[in-house]
């Protein structure tokens, strides 16, 4: 018989706080710009930090709950777009403009979510499909939001009288957005409801047999994923130079959105982060093989579906799962055949 | 003092009755076993019961005293029903510590905000049910496997893992749905010894639905036999093994095996 | 593993910064930074066309004896990439003089960050008049802007045809746009309205109902706003209800794409449109350019993002010649500024444009609109193997219609 350690309090992890590492990951990656060579390396990480908040909330949705969408680009826009409004024409500060902007955003994740009740894969795909290009759609239509020529002059953000306005000081605004993003993604994601994403991911009918309330849980995943997606539409909104355009949120966006879910492994917290850091970068390294650009992005995601289905998380789950249990696995084998 | 109580209760499928106006009682601590062929309902009646399926006007389940007539699953499993499945359904893509965790969702109390903010009561509750769903693990004999990925596992681990799962609810109410199908004869007599030790030490009452026949008539009290989405006969398994209408049931049919014969004949 | 996790994390991060930097130290060279939307096949192309260009002026060796170097990035059309674009040309590669974009949606956002950056841009493609209007001293436009576009067609019809319009409009973005600015148009200059104005859906197939109300009002000219479909389809059914040929059809830009002339066969002869540029110019210097794309681009028939582009890299080219770089490691701003003024120097460039490009000092569309002549095109015929001809350039004074 197995002898059972439960873990003590005289562990040290239990006895810190869980969000001072979290705290100590800030400081560190603080330090980040003294190691960039240029703004624009600081303008990289910007953008990092918001894809690193999107793939992050996505997964919740689609790596942990297991529902298909391809409706997060729009919610991002949204995001975006109402975080723009409250500034410019409600003259809100931007700590009071993301909140709000992230306020909606959950409102439209409940709405994504509802067909999500009713609708599986393909069908919920083109479901979440259909909001994403409306979203787009009436966006370019609507004189109010700057139609097809976009919505200009969103003011950077403000702390004290610093105006968040170059690359370098905006990291300092998104990049502990993003890490608490990833801290409040695990603290979910590794509580109770996190495991009951995952049952209602791998058998509803099992989940709710286990006393999960699966409307409930589906419906809070869609809108956390809103909004993580609404907390970065809204750093995107105010980051220089304060300019958002529909085109910006279409189809091509949501597959590139994606592939840092699918090649950081799908259902790994931090599959989402390396996936959005790694995809941005790469994009970001084709962008002067502009010819081959697209055959390289392509390439990419063929190669991960067809070699690393299960992503960078994956990969490196199987190597632990092979490590550690190869020998248990052989010890029951043994067992099994001397009777 | 009865734990559940059916009357009349009917499903149809389009124009297919899968049962019609069944009448079951289980009493509490009780172990109870549904036998009958194919199609015969039986996996219908757990779905029912279990609130997979709304059921019929006219039907009525009440369990320990509450009507969860058309209740939805997952509160019905909250008020101590916990299920099997006959194709298991364990959750393969979680490590067999989370699929027990996941058992215990009902009882898992704390709110995800606090989850948020770290709150200490968090870590507590946590290292709770992780320590008592080690406990069970280490019950039914998968403590060694409680970081594994249940996909990895073997059918028979599945089995009892499926097992613990359900006990993880703390449930009054356990319903296997053919535990015993697909293994080997030693297996079953391992899942048998578990269930027998599970139900003793909590106090459980037990319906199993079974094809296996020498696993029912072991280990039931009382045993129901459905046909063709009736019940037609009800007893001790000895009454049971005498009723004609059993043995003409199973004697009717073709698919009758030579396990089955060799029980009928059987004093 | 947690400490496996963090380093899988850092490891990107990593490769970010052992990237080697970009040879900053080059001193004596004059960098460039290019971003069109090359997405499409003729984006390629054009693009292409831009690099070889300068490409060429270094093989004669430099401009005042400086090399060029030019980075040529796809901004796919999308603000975003623009935008990325525009931060690696500033930051990374510290450009002198920024060549962008072909949308307005692009090179929207990209005014703002060259003026607050203080480098020089000039626009080859885009034509939405609020980028010359936001008033910086750091844009330059060699396109038409799209506020002269409907002028063109609105002059040149109200002195040669008559000033009885009747409007058939779909009620898409280009469509309404197109009616709006023609009506204005007539009524400031003229101060006269519209004969009859009947709207349609986008999705509409018959328009004959209208077309016949239009009919029995006897105008001059029919304009016709919409997409290609809906233009090609009003061009046949104003003939089905009898609407004579003298009534003159002139159509919103769409007109330019092929499916008009295919869909709309012999009726689309006589349908006329505004444009910067024919490839059936008769002008020496506009058929040597299209010779030159047809050989070594494969390019057909040019349109005006081919002219456009091409007219860019002169005017670029002749702003470097006039403008005394120092092009070493303390000049950069010194050096932007003087492409800037190098810029708006330029007087009387005659290009593939129609008319004259003058650029200014006053950060002002008067003075930063470069080409303020349009042409307007006539289908000669209709059908497959269609035919157009320039019909007429008109031109405009500076401050027109602001």
């Amino acid at each position: 018989m197995a002898v059972v350690t439960a873990p003590t309090d005289a562990d040290w992890r239990s006895r810190i706080h869980p969000v001072l590492p979290w705290l100590g990951g800030i400081a560190v990656l603080s330090l980040l710009p003294l190691v960039t060579r240029t703004a624009y390396d600081q303008y990289l990480l910007n953008i990092i930090a918001i894809n690193v908040l999107l793939a992050v909330g996505l997964n919740i949705v689609k790596g942990f709950a297991g529902q298909v969408t391809v409706g997060h680009v729009a919610v991002m826009a949204i995001g975006a777009y109402a975080s723009a409004v409250f500034s410019v024409h409600l003259g809100l500060p931007f700590w009071l403009a993301l909140p709000a902007a992230m306020a909606v955003c959950a409102a439209v994740g409940l709405l994504v979510g509802i067909p999500a009740l009713r609708l599986e894969g393909a069908y919920l795909a083109l479901a979440t499909l259909g909001l994403a290009e409306s979203v787009r759609i009436v966006i370019s239509g609507t004189d109010w939001l700057g139609a097809a020529m976009g919505f200009e002059g969103i003011p950077p953000p403000q702390i004290g009288g610093f105006v968040m306005e170059t690359h370098l000081r905006y990291f300092f605004v998104v990049m502990p957005i993003a890490v608490m993003g990833i801290y409040i993604s695990f603290a979910i994601l590794r509580s109770d409801m996190g495991r009951a994403f995952k049952a209602i991911r791998e058998d509803q009918l099992a989940a709710a047999a286990s006393g999960v309330h699966v409307a409930k849980f589906k419906l809070i995943a869609f809108v956390l994923s809103a909004l993580y997606a609404g907390c970065a539409g809204s750093l995107k909104a105010h980051m220089a130079p304060g300019y958002l355009n529909p085109n910006d949120y279409s189809l091509q966006e949501m597959v590139t959105l994606l592939l840092m879910v699918i090649f950081g492994g799908i259902g790994h917290i931090w599959g989402a982060v390396i996936g959005a850091i790694a995809v941005t970068i790469i994009n970001d390294l084709t962008q002067d093989y502009y010819t081959y650009r697209m055959a390289i992005f392509g390439g990419v995601i063929v190669l991960t579906v067809m070699y690393m289905p299960r992503g960078i998380g994956g990969m490196v789950e199987d190597w632990l799962v092979r490590r550690r249990f190869a020998a248990l696995r052989a010890a029951t084998k043994a067992r099994q055949a001397t009777p | 003092m009865n734990l559940l109580e059916i009357t009349g209760l009917s499903k149809r499928f389009g124009g297919f009755r899968a049962l019609s106006g069944i009448d079951l009682t289980v009493r509490q601590g009780a172990v109870h076993g549904i036998i009958g062929p194919n199609g015969s309902g039986k996996s219908t009646l757990f779905n029912m019961i279990s609130g997979v399926y709304p059921p019929e006007p006219g039907s009525r389940i009440v369990f320990d005293g509450t009507d969860i007539t058309g209740r939805p699953s997952h509160e019905i499993a909250r008020l101590g029903v916990a299920r099997t499945f006959q194709m298991l359904r364990i959750f393969e893509g979680m490590s067999v510590i989370e699929n027990m965790m996941v058992g215990h969702h009902g009882l898992t109390g704390y709110s995800p905000l606090s989850a948020v903010f770290g709150v200490k009561s968090v870590r507590h509750e946590e290292r709770r049910v992780r320590g008592e769903m080690m406990e069970l693990l280490a019950f039914i004999g998968l403590a060694d496997y409680a970081e594994m990925p249940a996909g990895e596992m073997s059918g028979g681990q599945r089995r009892l893992l499926a097992l613990g799962r359900a006990m993880a609810a703390r449930p009054k109410l356990l319903m296997l749905d053919e535990p015993g199908a697909g293994l080997s004869p030693p297996n079953v007599d391992i899942l048998l010894d578990t269930v027998r030790a599970l139900q003793k030490r909590f106090g459980l009452t037990v319906i199993i639905i079974e094809h296996i026949l020498k696993l029912v008539m072991d280990t039931c009290e009382t045993v129901t036999v459905l046909e063709h989405g009736e019940k037609i006969a009800e007893g001790t398994p000895a009454e049971i093994s005498a009723d004609h209408r059993v043995i003409e049931a199973y004697l009717g049919r073709e698919m009758l095996d030579e396990e089955v014969r060799s029980f009928l004949r059987a004093p | 593993m947690a400490i496996g996790k963090w380093a899988l994390l850092a490891a990107p991060l990593l490769a970010l910064a052992a990237i080697p930097a970009q040879a900053q130290a080059q001193e004596g060279v004059i960098r460039i930074g290019v971003t069109l939307r090359m997405v499409v096949e003729n984006g390629l192309k054009y693009g292409q066309m831009v690099k070889d260009e300068f490409d060429a002026v270094n093989a004669a060796g430099g401009i005042n004896g400086r090399k060029i170097e030019v980075q040529l990035l796809d901004d796919e059309c999308k603000p975003d990439k623009g935008v990325s674009n525009v931060n690696r040309f500033i930051h990374q590669t510290q450009v002198d003089l920024i060549i962008g974009s072909t949308c307005s949606s692009v090179s929207m956002p990209m005014v703002d960050i060259v003026t607050k950056e203080a480098i020089p841009m000039i626009i080859p493609q885009s034509t939405n008049q609020d980028l010359t209007k936001k008033g910086s001293p750091w844009v330059f436009r060699v396109p038409v802007s799209e506020r002269f576009y409907a002028a063109v067609h609105a002059k040149w019809l109200a002195e040669n045809v008559g000033k009885k319009v009747a409007y058939l409009v779909t009620t898409d973005t280009a469509g309404i746009g197109f009616a709006k600015q023609y009506q204005v148009y007539m009524k400031k200059a003229y101060n006269v309205d519209p004969v009859i104005e009947v709207q349609a859906q986008e999705t509409d197939l018959d328009f004959r109902a209208a077309l016949l109300k239009i009919k029995s009002m006897n105008p001059d000219v029919l304009a016709i706003g919409g997409q290609a479909d809906a233009i090609a389809r009003v061009s046949q059914q104003s003939f089905e209800v009898g609407i004579p040929s003298r009534v003159r059809r002139v159509a919103a830009s769409a007109a330019s794409n092929a499916p008009v002339p295919e869909l709309g066969g012999d009726a689309v002869k006589g349908l006329i449109y505004a444009a910067a540029f024919n490839c059936n110019d008769e002008r020496p210097e506009a058929q040597a350019f299209v010779k030159m794309t047809q050989t070594r681009y494969n390019v057909r028939c040019p349109d005006h993002d081919f002219s456009q582009a091409y007219d860019t890299v002169q005017i670029v080219k002749q702003a470097l010649k006039a403008a005394s770089l120092k092009l070493n490691a303390g000049s950069h701003a010194a050096d932007r500024l003087a492409i800037r003024d190098a810029l708006a120097g330029i007087k009387d460039f005659r290009g593939l444009a129609s008319g004259p490009i003058n650029f200014c000092a006053e950060p002002t569309p008067q003075c930063r609109d470069g080409n303020r002549t349009g042409i307007l095109v006539e289908y000669t015929k209709g059908g497959k193997d269609y035919e157009t001809r320039v019909l007429a350039r008109v031109s405009f004074e500076a401050d027109f219609g602001l």
